[in-house]
């Protein structure tokens, strides 16, 4: 292998690209070449460096802002396309006879008539009906996207957002209800609770929080759960509050609230 | 499905008018292309708009992907245009700012080697932002995004080879400005 060789070979064993073969031939060429090996040896330094730029370079994230940004501008532009869409068949019109305009304009007249008295026909309403599924699942995906999220303000952002959803979807309530349960942050536990409200009638909500109240350590979100529990009037929620109020372990405020939670529901 | 092909996969469905699939192609690779910006500028918040300015692009020109193109080349063919168009409008605005970079965490016990590899670190920084945009993206392409030198060629649209003359140019050219500055600050 000549110097000029070596050269064409030391981007690949930096990455560790080499064959046996070549690799072999480079170490025979650097017993040779001091040249060759101190500059190599010296690129590799470098190398190793930049990868502990790479480690530094992985702890840098872009900030809570540029999620919410896109799912925005991706909203807007799907919206901007459907407002956008041709209408089929146009350049054909200005070709018909007298008889295609005398068509055109009794079909025109009838078809407000219809308008008038039918309001949006079926196709408008399956297009709007596809557009507002189509909004509904960004919004969805938006909610589901942020709840999962390592930063508990972003968690915070999702809870928020799924005011937005449609109360029938039982993806963003099994993920609030799993917030509630579980989320780290005591601050998402309770905007949990609140976003709940908004599935109030769901059966899915009732029978699953009065579980949800045994299990919390923090006193604030097991008195926030009792105002849920006692505003849905759920009764199922009754052996819960009975045993947190006789739990010698459970803070005196939540005991007292859950007094008052069984004098409301019994 | 491997990743790769799960995102071309994704890819075609968003040109042929799926478009919220964009959404998991976003949450797959806005990371890595918010890192590729940060260090071709220093920038955070021009590489955030940077980000953005791709997945619009991306789009917009949806249609341009081809069948059996690789979903990373081409999403990195867009940032290269984006990054470029972005440095073209905001020329003699703001240079590579090179402190906005964050300091890296060592776990090292000694005090006086954090210090030394820190200041190391601090310099190879100043080289890195000293180095011509085409290096310090060819070695951004390498060594941080971890793309295999094949893939390096589909983005720039040349053949493997001269990627690698080029890698060892780039290195080559970095380890020079990095022992100058070492040799200034030693003297």
């Amino acid at each position: 292998m000549t110097c000029d060789q070596v050269k064409e070979h030391i981007a690949d064993y930096l990455a560790g690209a080499l064959s046996q073969t070549e690799a072999e031939e480079l170490d025979e060429h650097f017993a040779q070449c001091a040249a060759c090996k101190q500059e190599t040896a010296a690129l590799s330094e470098t190398w190793e460096m930049l990868g502990l730029l790479e480690s530094e370079q992985l702890s840098a994230q872009p900030s809570a802002q540029l999620r919410p940004r896109f799912y925005e501008s991706l909203e807007a532009y799907r919206h901007g396309l459907e407002s956008a869409a041709p209408a089929p068949a146009r350049r054909r019109f200005f070709d018909w006879g007298w008889q295609g305009w005398a068509w055109s304009a009794a079909l025109l007249v009838g078809g407000l008539a219809a308008g008038h008295w039918l309001g949006q026909g079926a196709r408008g309403r399956a297009d709007l009906a596809g557009l507002q599924d189509e909004v509904h699942h960004m919004r969805q995906l938006v909610t589901l996207s942020l709840l999962e999220q390592q930063s508990a303000s972003e968690r915070l952002r999702g809870v928020d957002y799924s005011s937005r959803v449609d109360q029938s979807d039982t993806q963003v309530l099994a993920a609030l209800l799993h917030a509630v349960n579980h989320d780290p942050n005591v601050n998402v536990r309770l905007a949990a609770v609140d976003a709940l409200r908004k599935f109030a009638g769901n059966p899915a909500v009732q029978g699953t929080l009065d579980q949800s109240l045994v299990k919390q350590d923090s006193p604030l979100v097991q008195l926030a759960l009792i105002d849920f529990i006692v505003d849905q009037r759920d009764k199922g929620a009754l052996p819960s509050l009975t045993a947190l109020e006789r739990s010698p372990t459970v803070d005196k405020n939540v005991k007292e609230k859950a007094l008052w939670g069984l004098s409301q529901l019994q | 499905m491997p990743e790769t092909r799960a995102d071309n996969v994704l890819m075609q469905k968003v040109r042929d008018g799926d478009l919220a699939k964009m959404a998991v192609l976003f949450e797959r690779h806005h990371r890595a292309l918010f890192r590729y910006f940060l260090r071709l500028t220093g920038q955070r918040e021009f590489s955030e708009d940077l980000v953005q300015d791709v997945y619009f692009r991306m789009l917009k020109y949806r249609h341009t992907y081809r069948d059996g193109n690789p979903f990373t080349s081409w999403m990195y063919q867009v940032a290269r245009n984006a990054h470029l168009d972005g440095a073209r409008k905001r020329k003699g605005e703001s240079p590579f700012l090179e402190e906005q970079m964050q300091e890296p965490v060592s776990a090292e016990p000694d005090p006086s080697e954090i210090l030394r590899r820190r200041q190391d670190l601090g310099l190879l920084r100043r080289a890195l932002a000293a180095l011509p945009v085409e290096k310090r993206e060819l070695l951004v392409l390498s060594r941080f995004q971890n793309l295999k030198y094949d893939q390096i060629a589909d983005i720039l649209a040349c053949d493997v080879g001269t990627v690698k003359v080029r890698v060892y140019r780039a290195i080559k050219a970095l380890s020079q400005i990095f022992f100058e500055l070492a040799g200034d600050k030693a003297s």
